[in-house]
């Protein structure tokens, strides 16, 4: 009989810490380290219902707190803390260390696991891409260079199977059609167009997509183009750049590309076909050569809970989030 | 030159040669000497790159052995997707000083490089040959850069674990840093060329400060031993920016020569060692010089002074001191000279007092015949015409006074004919001294000449006169010149029993003048010529033999001088020169 009670006492225990460890907690500051480095007075965006901004140093600090009057209810976190400007290395130096709860990941961070630490990622939200400028004025050159690039290879090492490789603006999972633009290296046509070349500068502002500019110079180096990588992309004649899938929607997502490229915008995109029409035409002229789709990747800290804190397609949604340990 | 300026310029040119020669040879000995050094130098630089380059050698493939050997290392050859330690290889050539490292797959693919990080998944096949490269050690490899071609000391070893492999390469440039760590002594230089793509190009020649600066200067040499594959030495450059080359090649694997070391050692010093001694050279060659003429001054001055009196006691016996001697002052060929002249002069003096006692016996024998013969001549009409009178006394009384005048008559006629010939022996024997005065010489010669003119008529000899206007007064005796002149004419017209032309020229002369009487008449043979004018000789059979004398003592009284120029049958040619200086009494 005793021996029986002892076992429901030590059942309602174990019962009553469980529930301890799993339930939401409010309170806390969310500490958040973006790379992202706006400048503008604007803050960044929101992170979703709950929240809003009561302090913003342009490009360094963003502090949100939590809305107690919001209509779907006060997050469980009192603050986050958002500093930009962060670079990937610190970003993993302070995960490391506790002093950032969501940090970005890089491929280096995705091949090296750490215990408990979490990791949220998104659908492949990001293009990767060579952008030339109007100097690099021969197609058959910018031709050159799209076939000579191993993107496999890149994928494979460099992004660490991250993403998806791609010839295309727009990623699979949106467009349907990237499959049909060509992503494979073909080195010999690419010797067979370079000739008569003249050397040309990569430009990569990013010092983490520098590898990457590097390797694409070593593969058009094969090829028979004189590429080097240069830290000043407003110079190059050709530019290694990322830019965000601002929407689901492709007509859409491909129209602010092609702003965001600098280039004319593409007609009225009622269907798959019209859409896939305007890509190619985007992509013709090889002005950009796209070389894989990346989803966002967040390392965070075992404290974090009620995750993931973004949707697929990348937006932060941290009303959802509490911390793990913390006094309300 | 002088016998004392010859043996100067002897002694002088010996020294001189001596110095050059001992200066040649020292430096000669100095080149020499300083050749075997560097030669040594430049020995035992070698020899110490290669002990330095074989020490690399091994420690490279001590350290690619301990890369390959590590636990990291062969975790990586067991993974079966190495993608994720495409940045291995850097921070292990960090850590093990590389500058190169890579991680190759079995099948030549690159898994890591930390040259070229982004060269992952290219291919090395030159790894993938069977090599066994454990055995092979370290070896020179062109190995490419993202910013070029380098040259590069190679080791390969291999991760193994079970049946899975992993090459790992290691290596290390060729650059001037690896010149830099070798010890150079002072006065050396390293350089390398690296023969980084086939062909020359003077970027690719490399000291350890960077580019050298005198490639193009090398590239025949570096050119030779690449093809000859050999070491070669060399001095290229001039003056004291020559350097003495030694060259190593450096091979690879197949033997092809991918460097050349070349050892430089500078000239420099040996340019200034040269400089400094043919400078002190110069310096000691100077003061030899200076000292040697000196030397040969005093030497030369003792060895002609006997030398000079001997050469001016010669020229006292030449001027007629025939007692001149010289003072013998020591028993070498110098002395023995002086004794042999001293001896020679009082030969000679003894032979001419000699000669001038026999000249003197013969002149009076001469004397004596030329006496006698001048005297037997009047005397025998004396006697004759005595004993004629002598005999018409004895005889015919009747007649003796008319033979007695005519015998008086003849008697007085050949005593002044005795007496005229007394008196010209008188005269000889009492020439007057000369009276010299100031004269228009071509008014003497033509007044002289007029006197002859009806004696020249009647013996058919025409008389040409030659008076240069230019002679100018002269100062001669008047009488004593006319005299000479009397003596000359007449002899011509008796050279010219037949007839001919007597010429008398006179010419002024820069310091006098010259008076010529030539005759066309039988001339003189070269041994009458030779005693012409030794007294009471004479050629014609009526003549005293004292004309010529007294022509010869009165141009000697003025300090001139008579010569005479004749061939035998066309004539002869007696030449006067006299000088206007006033001669002394």
């Amino acid at each position: 009989m005793a021996k029986s009670r002892t076992v429901a006492l030590l059942a309602l225990l174990l019962a009553a810490t469980a529930g301890a460890a799993t339930r939401p907690q409010y309170g806390g500051t969310l500490r958040v380290e973006t790379r992202q480095n706006a400048q503008t007075p604007d803050p960044p965006p929101l992170l979703g219902p709950g929240f809003q901004i009561t302090r913003w140093e342009a490009g360094k600090l963003a502090v949100y707190e939590a809305d107690e009057n919001a209509a779907g209810g006060r997050p469980f976190l009192n603050t986050v803390e958002i500093q930009l400007g962060r670079t990937l290395r610190d970003q993993a130096s302070d995960l490391d260390l506790g002093k950032a709860d969501v940090v970005e990941s890089g491929p280096n961070d995705v091949r090296r696991p750490v215990a408990g630490r979490k990791t949220w990622s998104s659908l492949p939200v990001r293009v990767l891409a060579l952008v030339c400028s109007p100097r690099l004025e021969d197609p058959r050159i910018r031709e050159a260079l799209a076939l000579a690039v191993d993107r496999a290879a890149i994928h494979r090492v460099l992004l660490q199977r991250q993403g998806e490789v791609s010839g295309a603006l727009l990623p699979q999972w949106l467009s349907g059609y990237a499959f049909l633009f060509p992503a494979a290296a073909d080195l010999g046509r690419a010797r067979q167009l370079s000739p008569g070349a003249r050397p040309i500068t990569l430009g990569v502002a990013d010092p983490a997509a520098r590898p990457i500019a590097e390797r694409i110079a070593v593969d058009a180096r094969a090829a028979g183009l004189a590429v080097s990588v240069t830290a000043q992309p407003e110079t190059a004649d050709v530019v290694l750049l990322e830019l965000r899938i601002a929407s689901p929607e492709p007509a859409k997502a491909l129209t602010q590309l092609a702003a965001a490229l600098n280039t004319p915008a593409p007609a009225r995109i009622d269907s798959p076909e019209q859409a896939y029409a305007a890509e190619r035409a985007l992509l013709d002229t090889f002005r950009v050569i796209p070389l894989a789709h990346l989803p966002d990747v967040y390392g965070v800290a075992p404290r974090v809970q009620g995750g993931p804190g973004i949707t697929p397609s990348g937006e932060w949604r941290f009303e959802n989030l509490w911390l793990e340990g913390v006094r309300p | 030159m002088s016998f004392r300026a010859r043996l100067i310029v002897i002694f002088t040119v010996a020294i001189v040669a001596a110095i050059a020669v001992v200066d040649l040879l020292v430096l000669g000995s100095t080149r020499q000497a300083f050749e075997r050094s560097e030669e040594q130098r430049a020995n035992a630089l070698v020899l110490q790159f290669r002990k330095e380059f074989d020490r690399r050698r091994a420690e490279l493939v001590r350290t690619v052995n301990a890369i390959a050997a590590s636990d990291a290392t062969r975790n990586i050859a067991i993974q079966p997707d190495a993608s994720p330690y495409f940045d291995y290889a850097a921070p292990q050539a960090a850590t093990h000083d590389l500058q190169m490292l890579e991680l190759v797959s079995p099948d030549g693919a690159i898994v890591s490089s930390a040259q070229w990080p982004a060269r992952f998944g290219y291919k090395e096949d030159w790894l993938t040959t069977g090599e066994d490269w454990q055995a092979r050690g370290a070896f020179l490899r062109r190995e490419e850069l993202p910013d070029g071609m380098t040259l590069a000391l190679t080791a390969v070893s291999t991760a193994s674990e079970g049946d899975r492999r992993l090459y790992v390469v290691g290596g290390r440039e060729l650059d001037r840093e690896f010149l830099s760590t070798l010890v150079l002594p002072q006065g050396m230089r390293v350089l390398l060329y690296r023969n980084l793509d086939g062909r020359f190009t003077p970027g690719d020649l490399i000291d350890s400060a960077g580019p050298a600066g005198n490639a193009a200067q090398l590239r025949p040499f570096i050119e030779l031993v690449q093809a000859e594959r050999r070491e070669h030495s060399r001095m290229i450059g001039t003056g004291a920016a020559a350097e003495n080359f030694h060259a190593v090649p450096l091979p690879a694997l197949d033997g092809t020569v991918l460097g050349v070391l070349l050892i430089a050692s500078s000239r420099a010093e040996l340019a200034a060692l040269e400089s400094s001694l043919l400078r002190t050279g110069v310096i000691v060659a100077a003061a030899g010089i200076l000292l040697g003429i000196a030397l040969s001054w005093w030497a030369a001055a003792r060895v002609t002074r006997p030398v000079r009196r001997l050469a001016h006691s010669a020229g006292l016996v030449a001027a007629g001191d025939w007692n001149a001697t010289v003072e013998v002052s020591s028993d070498d060929e110098i002395g023995q000279l002086a004794r042999a002249f001293n001896r020679m002069t009082g030969e000679l003096t003894a032979q001419r007092e000699r000669l001038i006692q026999a000249e003197r016996v013969a002149a009076w024998r001469e004397l004596a015949r030329r006496l006698a013969h001048e005297l037997k001549n009047p005397l025998f009409p004396l006697q004759i015409t005595v004993e004629n009178m002598l005999r018409a006394r004895e005889c015919y009384p009747d007649q003796f006074d008319e033979v007695f005048r005519e015998g008086a008559s003849t008697l007085l006629a050949e005593l002044a004919q005795l007496k005229l010939i007394v008196g010209r022996f008188s005269d000889f024997a009492r020439m007057p001294a000369p009276e010299i005065q100031n004269v228009e010489f071509n008014n003497l010669v033509a007044e002289t000449l007029r006197l002859f003119t009806p004696q020249m008529e009647q013996a058919q000899v025409q008389l040409v006169t030659r008076l240069d206007p230019a002679v100018r007064s002269m100062p001669v005796d008047p009488e004593g010149m006319t005299r000479v002149l009397r003596n000359l004419v007449l002899n011509a017209v008796d050279a010219m029993p037949a007839g001919g032309t007597l010429t008398v020229t006179t010419a002024a002369q820069p310091d006098g003048v010259r008076l010529e009487i030539a005759d066309t008449g039988q001339g003189l043979t070269p041994e009458e010529c030779a005693r012409l004018f030794t007294p009471y000789y004479t050629t014609k059979s009526h003549g005293t033999g004292l004309g010529l004398a007294i022509v010869q003592s009165v141009v000697s009284d003025h300090g001139g001088r008579i010569s005479v120029e004749s061939d035998k049958g066309r004539g002869s040619t007696f030449r006067i020169e006299l000088s206007a200086a006033r001669p002394q009494g």
